[in-house]
């Protein structure tokens, strides 16, 4: 009997110093996993943008010679982007791209929008055929002290067949707008997710990892 | 000559004896990391008082302040001070760093003695899997149902990467150094390691290290888990800056501790001892810290890298900004792969030299042995990418590394081998050490074959991400890794602490945890394979039953740790005292009396055979030469008691 009790001791303590270290972590507060964006007051503003994305550098801010990689990609007329705090911002994209099928899908759907949808040359919906998609404006915010704003809308593809529209290089643009709401200032980026890159790294070389391209900076002021 | 020696004939150096080290402890170590924490966090404030990277400045301030503070507290810098101002430590100040009469107290202090570090070695390791058991069991309780709420999600990661951390660095440390740096300088017939101050340095920069680490889990947690990827790392809270800091030190510390071990056992081995006659063991840790010197500066570098773009916005990871998290996860598995053969290794060769002594058999086949450590040493540098399958990073190099991750289980298969063809008929002494051998040849046998499965890219595909791969590299660390080191705990346990560990508790302990570890993971592949991915708090209702069979098994292990634990600590204070030589072993250390003396050897040995002279006749000539090493000569201590095979060949 006696022999037991060093050994059953010894387990007791342990498992009394294990419960002690889980109650403690029990009770520390963890906030929910995916905060839910908390919709504000009445707005001050209502500012609009428009971008557009094109399959090479020609029209964007890289100049009209397309600058170091005419061959590449972009956005344009910027990817630097201002807008104000506590604000409804309206995004009208002329895409201009050809484009696959995505690597992850999840992102050819809305997410961050108002009324979590977005119209696709006037037509509203919440996500596009995950096929045939050619880019998208994804903005992110670090987990910093700033508020969160996580906006991703897919652009649908222009299909290869599309012929030059009259006097463009590039055939008819699809219209996509939507709408979110800024809350405090805060410096944000933006990305495009749909791998548009040159062969290096999966497709996520060239214009998808250098700034100016598929890729920004969005400032709420 | 020994280290002593020179000192004493080196008139010109030597200033005063004694001085301000002599009062320098773990005490004023802590008083002085506390200070110079708080200096460094007041002038990082005052430095960068506004900047975007303020509260990180601070943090990593603070903790690097705190380890420069700690170590200077504890005298780790007198002896280089000294030197520097011309004034050398003389030979009574460094018998009174080697803790020479210091009785307990050498164990609190910047001590040279290679014994004293191995013991503190030792305890330090007990303490870190002590803590990751901790995590371990409320990471498992927290499991126990699909939805349980015991611990919340952010906890819950924040939990499995610190526990995941713990374990990888006391796994990392718990062979080479409790056992490489108390068994293996006696093994060799050396009077210390070749630099016993760097020494002393490896250890405490580990304890300095843990605080850091642990500051983890008040500044916001590890939510990217222990492998530290961005971009989670890039943008998680200050707890990542402890993580950051901590493998800075860590890395140090291996450093130190491989260069000094290396040039140990490249150096000092005794007269005579030729490669061939170098016993397995020597040569695992030898394998395991030459690995761990090019391997941690990948580490190192990834964790310096994440410092510029954490405090100064850089932007090496950030793709933002030009920079790449493949970058990170090159780096991090340019280590993270040789680091599982720095732990294995040294286990499996601990367990080699055992299943020798207690088969009463020479190790079979020992050139194969070592030639198999060389082809993993050398093949386990190009498996890297193996982790990176499913990341898209290069998908062209694939195959390749495929190929190599499945060669290296050829060499593997080599030290199963020597191991099955040393116990093959041989005349086995079923110990609890013994018994370690046979549990590690059947959970390795697990854990490497789901390796040749998860190196296959199409199935790794399907099963990378998910509990297949906890359950896959428990086998390996736990099942093989953790249960070699407590073979050679338990095996060299006499030698270490001069009583005999426990059989019996100690088998009831090994019952527990091997029953347990089986159930555990055997239960997490069967959830792995049904789709369970790993570091997810909720999982699918399904998966109930599986992971309510891991958590019982988990239990089973921690209750059979404890009995362990109540085992080592009880028979160091009263166990039976333990003879020179209780298992009839024919290496080195075994020819020491208890306790041992400060140098060792009173004459160094010379060795005019290998160490694995068993199951030939006994001779009439002494095997191994002049040891008028006093066998005996330590109190209590007879020839006589020398286990029960009546083999002394050596005296
Ligand atoms: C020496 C013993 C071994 C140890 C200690 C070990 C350890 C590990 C660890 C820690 C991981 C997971 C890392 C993480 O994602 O957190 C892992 C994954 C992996 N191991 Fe092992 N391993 C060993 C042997 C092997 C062998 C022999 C093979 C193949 C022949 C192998 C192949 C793999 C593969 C392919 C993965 C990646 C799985 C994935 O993440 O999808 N391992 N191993
Ligand atoms: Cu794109
Ligand atoms: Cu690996």
């Amino acid at each position: 009997m006696r022999r037991l009790l060093g050994p059953a001791l010894t387990i007791l303590l342990g498992a009394a110093f294990v419960a002690l270290i889980g109650w403690l972590l029990h009770q520390q507060p963890s906030p929910a996993a995916v905060a839910v964006p908390h919709q504000g007051a009445a707005d001050s503003h209502h500012v609009y943008l428009h971008l557009a994305t094109y399959p090479d550098s020609m029209a964007g801010e890289h100049g009209k010679d397309g600058g170091a990689e005419p061959d590449w990609v972009s956005y344009g007329p910027t990817t630097t982007l201002n807008v104000p705090r506590h604000s409804l911002v309206t995004v009208t994209i002329s895409q201009y791209d050809g484009g696959e099928a995505i690597t992850n899908p999840w992102f050819a759907r809305v997410h961050g929008t108002v009324g979590g949808s977005e119209t696709v040359d006037g037509k509203t919906v919440t996500g596009v055929d995950p096929e045939a998609v050619g880019h998208t404006f994804t903005i992110h915010a670090a987990p910093t002290a700033q508020d969160p704003l996580f906006v991703s809308v897919p652009l649908p593809a222009v299909p290869d067949e599309a012929p030059p529209a009259a006097g463009s290089d590039y055939p008819k643009p699809i219209e996509v707008t939507f709408s979110f709401r800024t809350k405090g200032p805060g410096k944000y980026v933006w990305n495009c997710e749909f791998p548009c890159g040159d062969g290096t790294y999966a497709k996520f070389g060239g214009p998808m990892s250098t700034r100016g391209y598929m890729s920004g900076t969005l400032t709420v002021t | 000559m020994t280290v002593a020696d020179t000192y004493q004939t080196d008139p010109v150096t030597g200033g005063p004896d004694g001085g301000i080290m002599r009062r320098l402890n773990v005490g004023t170590g802590i008083l002085g990391g506390v200070v110079l924490a708080l200096a460094a966090n007041l002038l990082a404030d005052w430095l960068a008082g506004d900047a975007v990277h303020e509260v990180d400045v601070r943090a990593t301030a603070t903790m690097v302040g705190w380890a420069v503070g700690f170590m200077a507290g504890l005298g780790a810098f007198t002896g280089p001070v000294r030197w520097l101002l011309g004034r050398d430590l003389t030979h009574a100040d460094e018998l009174f760093l080697a803790g020479k009469d210091q009785g307990e107290g050498r164990y609190f202090r910047f001590t040279t003695d290679h014994k004293v570090v191995g013991i503190q070695y030792l305890v330090l390791t007990m303490v870190m899997l002590g803590a990751g058991g901790t995590m371990a069991m409320l990471i498992r309780t927290d499991l126990i149902s699909p939805n349980s709420g015991f611990l919340g999600p952010q906890t819950y990661n924040s939990l499995v990467g610190l526990h995941g951390l713990t374990m990888i660095l006391a796994t990392i440390i718990m062979v080479t150094g409790p056992f490489g740096n108390f068994v293996v300088p006696l093994m060799i017939g050396a009077r210390d390691m070749a630099f016993p101050r760097l020494n002393a340095l490896s250890l405490w920069l580990l304890f300095a290290m843990l605080p850091v680490l642990y500051s983890a889990a008040f500044l916001g947690g590890i939510p990217m888990g222990w492998v530290g990827y961005t971009p989670i790392a890039d943008q998680g809270p200050a707890g990542v800056d402890s993580y950051m800091v901590a493998i800075l030190i860590f890395a140090v510390s291996t450093a130190v501790a491989g260069a000094n071990i290396t040039t140990t056992i490249l150096t000092m081995r005794a007269r005579g001892m030729t490669w061939t006659r170098t016993p397995i063991f020597v040569y695992g840790v030898l394998a395991s810290v030459v690995l761990a010197l090019p391997a941690f500066p990948m580490f190192m570098a990834a964790e310096i890298l994440l410092l510029v773009d954490r405090l100064m916005g850089g932007g090496f990871y950030i793709p933002s900004l030009g920079g790449q998290p493949w970058l990170y996860q090159n780096l991090f598995w340019l280590m993270g792969h040789p680091e599982v053969y720095v732990i294995l290794i040294p286990a499996v060769t601990a367990l080699m030299e055992l299943t020798a002594v207690f088969a009463r058999k020479p190790l079979y086949s020992f050139r194969i042995a070592v030639l198999s450590i060389i082809a993993i040493v050398g093949l386990s540098v190009t498996v890297w990418a193996h982790h990176m399958f499913a990341s898209g990073w290069a998908p062209d190099l694939n195959g390749p590394f495929m190929l190599t991750t499945e060669l290296i289980s050829i060499p593997t298969g080599g030290l199963f081998l020597v191991i099955l063809g040393t116990l093959w008929r041989g005349r086995i002494w079923a110990t609890f050490p013994m018994m370690c051998t046979y549990a590690m040849l059947w959970n390795f046998i697990i854990g490497g074959i789901t390796g040749i499965y998860l190196s296959d890219v199409p199935l790794d595909y399907q099963l990378h991400g998910s509990m297949f791969v906890t359950a896959h590299f428990h086998y390996t660390l736990m099942g093989a890794g953790l249960t070699g080191a407590i073979g050679a705990l338990a095996y060299w346990f006499p030698k270490m602490t001069g009583r005999m560990l426990g059989d019996t508790p100690g088998l009831v302990s090994f019952w527990l945890v091997q029953i347990g570890f089986n159930v555990t993971f055997l239960g997490m592949f069967m959830v792995g394979l049904e789709g369970q991915p790993r570091r997810v708090v909720h999982y699918g209702a399904s998966l109930h039953t599986g992971n309510l069979i891991s958590t019982i098994g988990a239990y089973f292990i921690g209750v059979g740790m404890l009995v362990l634990l109540y085992d080592v600590v009880a028979s160091w204070r009263h166990g039976k005292p333990a003879s020179m030589n209780p298992w009839g072993a024919k290496t080195l250390e075994w020819t020491v009396p208890n306790p041992i003396p400060l140098e060792n050897f009173a004459v160094l040995p010379v060795v005019t055979e290998d160490a694995y002279g068993y199951g030939e006749p006994v001779r009439d000539a002494p095997a191994r030469a002049p040891a008028p090493v006093a066998a005996g000569a330590g109190p209590g201590q007879g020839p006589g008691q020398g286990g029960g095979t009546g083999e002394e060949a050596r005296t």
